[in-house]
């Protein structure tokens, strides 16, 4: 019988308890709205600062970019992809052409007629980033953020829009150095290294 | 009153002659045009509360318009507006196997309800469709006309989330009737009408010259009577606490899962119609109605007008309040409550107001 | 005069429900209300994650493993991590360890509040659920400015983190734990020690201890169940030996042990001692150290086997990896907590109404992407 009251009892407290705290809630929405209305209001960028070697860039992953002016053809981001959304090609150029030199003063040796990331199976592992050798491929805010500032926003329409293509190799190049299929010879000697 | 008085005036306009039933259908027909526009502008209203209301319990803003274009005007208002458009422009999809005529009338058999109970709601010292002398009992019964609609629109539906559903709010609705009545006993008790306009005048004056004579402060026993009848009146709208019947969790949507655009809407706009209805009742009854709380001041029409409304929307609020803080009852829970614990209280409560006018006079 | 059978129904929970907590479809046998007996059918999102691990190398698995518990992933690619540096007996230094206990507790603490956040909307309580997800985001962006993810993360590497620790974080995962501690009473009062929350989850679905070890379930559940198993004490890896903390064993204080309630409560009060731990981790983190110092240049363990089990916010997670020496394991396996779990919702479930089997089911806390893997 004492049971009964004392669960009408403790229904009563601490349903009131708990409609106290809505109440608070309700009344203080000014100082505690968590609401972002997007996209009138953006999340800022989270800042972050290294601190040591690097200058301070952004973290954040976001759309990735190469810049194709730097990239030598390894391939080491294409290995490290583990969904294999990297497609590149390479063809290898004699010996002594000259195809640039890299922002870190690297010699090119390949020529890379194909690079394309399908920005539609990537998972945005960061992956690809660190066994790049002249970090050319990063997620944009990442090293080079004045040049290239973070991007989240790049939805499309079609799904070819999201196949990002950066290779800048014009056909000429292409038909220069792919050399003609040439008849079987007995090699003697210097071999195109 | 505004049925009598349409149907005086149509009278001497047309030469029909007064008891002709033309002009009692044309009135009744003009009559039901304002309960319509305030069951409409209730939905609205409510329903931009509600969004708002548990938008900031849970610290976020709800509906907000902002920037160019196609929005929902500043701070959401457009946005019932814009849902009631949407929902007029959607495909009404009947299931392959439901019951076609069943399916159909449900949605109307659960808009009656609410539609006639209000012709009965006092307003205003003069604003009132019908001042039945069976006010109270009236509304009461007419009230659970709802269950029908609801069980219809479960069982033709044909499936079992439905079904559940109905059958589960069935129990609930007929079974809290049962305490709402009893508390409706104790106002009548004091008052000895059943009338609305005859309850709210015995609510006129002051109780030792501060408070208003209000029957929730008249004895600690009708205070506990509101309560009950709050709380039942609460359950026979199914709202959380007790909302089982369209739980969302557990049942998607219980009864009116399968409904679709117009049809939906009709469940929705008699959930807020009745929400109207019981806070209207509990105004009238332990509340006082159109009278100001400061007893002599403020009294005039347009401020009944006001008071009224203000009470009504001042126990929607809590009703609001409820739904956002609360879990769920479970359906033998919820039949406990009813049975073994609130109709002992309103019996009691019976038994305590009958003592109390007894030994006061 | 004979007595009149009703037939049983059969009712399907499906894969699309408001709150199967992921792709989950129970076919329910019920008699009325009551229900007779469930049978969970599984596998609406299997990917093929261990059979995608035999072509992967090493750490091209780590960001797969995330996405199994996606809830919890920094446990996930911790145990992982730990299996892998166990066979390839790699020592890291004390800045990675420490780092990676905060890590693991903060998404211990996360994971837990949308545990009890999803727990109270399947009940009907429909604002704890966001409070604790507002609490969650908090954790979301500290894990942003550490390493650019919100939720899968891919920041454990063999021998190493992927980034060091920004400047100031230390800062302010202190703000976040001084913010966060009053929040706890808050949601205890709002849902906890609420009476209709007591009333339906109080002597619900009670797992008694046999049961559940007959089961093999492990994790919150089974300390609720009164047996006190946590793997952070008693087969202890990483640097959890060094921390103090209490491990929460339900005590049945509204109702029976093992009931919901407790399990509730076990989560609530884990999430305390992680704040405990998270504290002494800042205490005592060394600030000099490059994280990166341990990572081996190829990742090639030698052949053989291993199963490693760690403590996730799930319960036992364990990873059975097979090498045979080459850049890429011959098999993974991986040990789910939330699939036991599944497994004995049909031991406790039966008898009970409906709307309990989906109180039970959110009490359970489980994943979906787990269990399907």
């Amino acid at each position: 019988m004492s049971k009964y009251f004392y669960d009408i009892w403790s229904s009563i407290s601490s349903s009131m308890i708990g409609m106290g705290i809505t109440l608070k809630h309700m009344f203080l929405i000014r100082k505690g709205n968590v609401t972002l209305q997007y996209p009138e209001e953006k999340w800022p960028r989270p800042d972050r600062n290294i601190g040591f070697e690097h200058e301070d860039y952004n973290v954040i992953r976001s759309r990735l970019h190469v810049d194709m002016d730097d990239c030598i053809g390894c391939l080491k981001c294409a290995r490290a992809c583990p969904v294999d959304c990297i497609k590149i090609d390479i063809i290898k150029v004699p010996k002594g052409s000259d195809i640039g030199t890299t922002s870190n003063d690297t010699k090119k040796r390949l020529l890379v007629p194909r690079f394309d990331i399908d920005m539609t199976e990537c998972m945005y592992c960061n992956l690809c980033v660190y066994p790049c050798p002249e970090e050319c491929i990063f997620m944009t805010g990442g090293p080079n953020s004045p040049k290239h500032p973070i991007d989240y926003e790049f939805s499309e329409y079609n799904r070819e829009g999201l196949i990002y293509k950066f290779a800048t190799v014009t056909e000429e190049e292409v038909q220069k150095y792919t050399e003609p299929e040439l008849p079987e010879q007995p090699s003697e000697g210097e071999s195109a290294d | 009153m505004v049925v009598d008085q349409l149907i005086e005036w149509l009278g001497s306009l047309l030469s029909w002659g007064p008891g002709s039933p033309l002009i009692f259908l044309t009135a009744v027909l003009i009559a039901g045009i304002p309960i319509f526009l305030l069951m409409a502008i209730n939905a609205l209203v409510s329903v931009y509360a509600e969004l708002k209301i548990s938008a900031f319990m849970q610290d976020r803003v709800g509906p907000m318009g902002q920037g160019p274009g196609l929005h929902a005007g500043k701070w959401g208002v457009l946005q019932t507006l814009a849902d009631a458009l949407k929902l007029l422009s959607k495909e009404d999809i009947i299931p392959e196997f439901a019951d076609r005529k069943l399916f159909i009338i449900a949605p109307f058999v659960i808009f009656i309800a609410p539609f006639i109970a209000l012709a009965a709601l006092p307003f205003n010292q003069n604003l009132l469709i019908s001042d039945l002398n069976i006010g109270v009992f009236y509304i009461l019964a007419v009230g659970s006309i709802g269950v029908i609609g609801i069980i219809l629109a479960g069982w033709s539906s044909n499936n079992k989330w439905s079904l559940f559903g109905a059958m589960r709010s069935a129990a609930q609705i007929v079974s809290y009737e049962i305490p709402v009545g009893l508390s409706i006993v104790s106002v009548i008790m004091l008052t000895g009408t059943l009338s609305m306009q005859g309850i709210i005048s015995y609510q006129e004056g002051t109780i030792l010259g501060i408070l208003p004579n209000w029957i929730i402060f008249n004895n600690p026993f009708s205070f506990i009577a509101f309560f009950i009848f709050f709380i039942s009146g609460v359950a026979e709208v199914n709202r959380t606490p007790f909302d089982i019947p369209e739980a969302e969790s557990e049942l998607v949507a219980g009864f009116h899962t399968e409904y679709s655009g117009m049809r939906w809407s009709f469940f929705f706009l008699s959930e807020y119609a009745n929400m109207l209805i019981v806070s209207g009742v509990a105004a009238v009854g332990f509340l006082g109605g159109w009278h100001s709380p400061i007893s002599g001041f403020l009294e005039s029409p347009g401020w009944g007008l006001f008071w009224f409304f203000f009470k009504i929307g001042a126990l929607i609020f809590v009703m609001m309040w409820f739904r956002w803080t609360f879990p769920r009852l479970r359906v033998d829970q919820l039949m406990n409550i009813c049975w073994k614990v609130l109709i002992p209280i309103a019996l009691l409560n019976i038994f305590g107001v009958g003592i109390w006018t007894l030994l006061k006079g | 005069m004979g007595i009149v059978h009703g037939e049983e129904m059969v009712l399907n929970i499906g894969p699309q429900h408001p709150s199967t907590h992921g792709v989950l479809r129970l076919k329910v046998h019920t008699d009325g209300e009551v229900v007779s007996k469930i049978i969970p059918y599984i596998g609406y999102l299997h990917r093929c994650f261990e059979k995608h691990c035999e072509n992967l190398s090493y750490e091209q698995i780590i960001p797969f493993t995330d996405r199994c518990d996606y809830i919890g992933s920094m446990n996930n690619n911790f145990g992982y991590v730990v299996a892998v540096e166990e066979m390839m007996d790699i020592q890291v230094s004390e800045k990675v360890e420490h780092i990676r206990v905060i890590m693991a507790e903060l998404n211990r603490i996360a994971s837990h509040l949308l545990a009890l956040g999803t727990f109270g909307m399947d009940v009907g309580a429909f604002t704890p659920f966001l409070y604790m997800f507002r609490d969650r985001e908090r954790i979301l962006d500290l894990f942003e400015i550490t390493c650019g993810a919100r939720l899968l993360y891919n920041y454990m590497w063999v021998g190493g983190l992927s980034h060091d620790l920004p400047v100031g974080f230390v800062e302010k995962v202190y703000k976040f734990l001084d913010y966060f501690e009053p929040q706890l009473k808050e949601y205890n009062d709002l849902l906890m020690y609420n009476k209709i929350f007591i009333e339906r989850t109080a002597d619900v679905g009670v797992l008694p201890p046999e049961v559940a070890v007959n089961y093999g379930v492990t994790g919150p559940n089974l300390r609720a169940s009164g047996i006190k198993w946590d793997l952070r004490k008693n087969e202890s890896y990483s640097i959890y030996d060094s921390f103090s903390f209490e491990v929460p064993v339900g005590k049945g204080q509204m109702g029976t042990i093992g009931d919901c309630w407790d399990r509730y409560w076990v989560r609530a009060e884990e999430m305390k001692e992680s704040i405990g731990i998270v504290r002494q981790a800042l205490k005592t983190l060394p600030v000099e150290g490059d994280v990166h110092e341990a990572m081996p240049k190829k990742i090639r363990p030698p052949k053989g086997s291993i199963y490693k089990r760690t403590e996730s916010p799930r319960g036992d997670l364990g990873f059975y990896i097979i090498s045979d020496g080459s850049p890429s394991p011959t098999r993974v396996k991986l040990r789910s907590p939330a699939f036991t779990a599944l497994g004995a919702l049909s031991a406790i479930a039966e008898g009970w109404m409906i709307s309990d089997v989906i109180a039970i089911l959110g009490s359970l806390d489980i994943v979906l992407g787990e269990i399907d893997r």
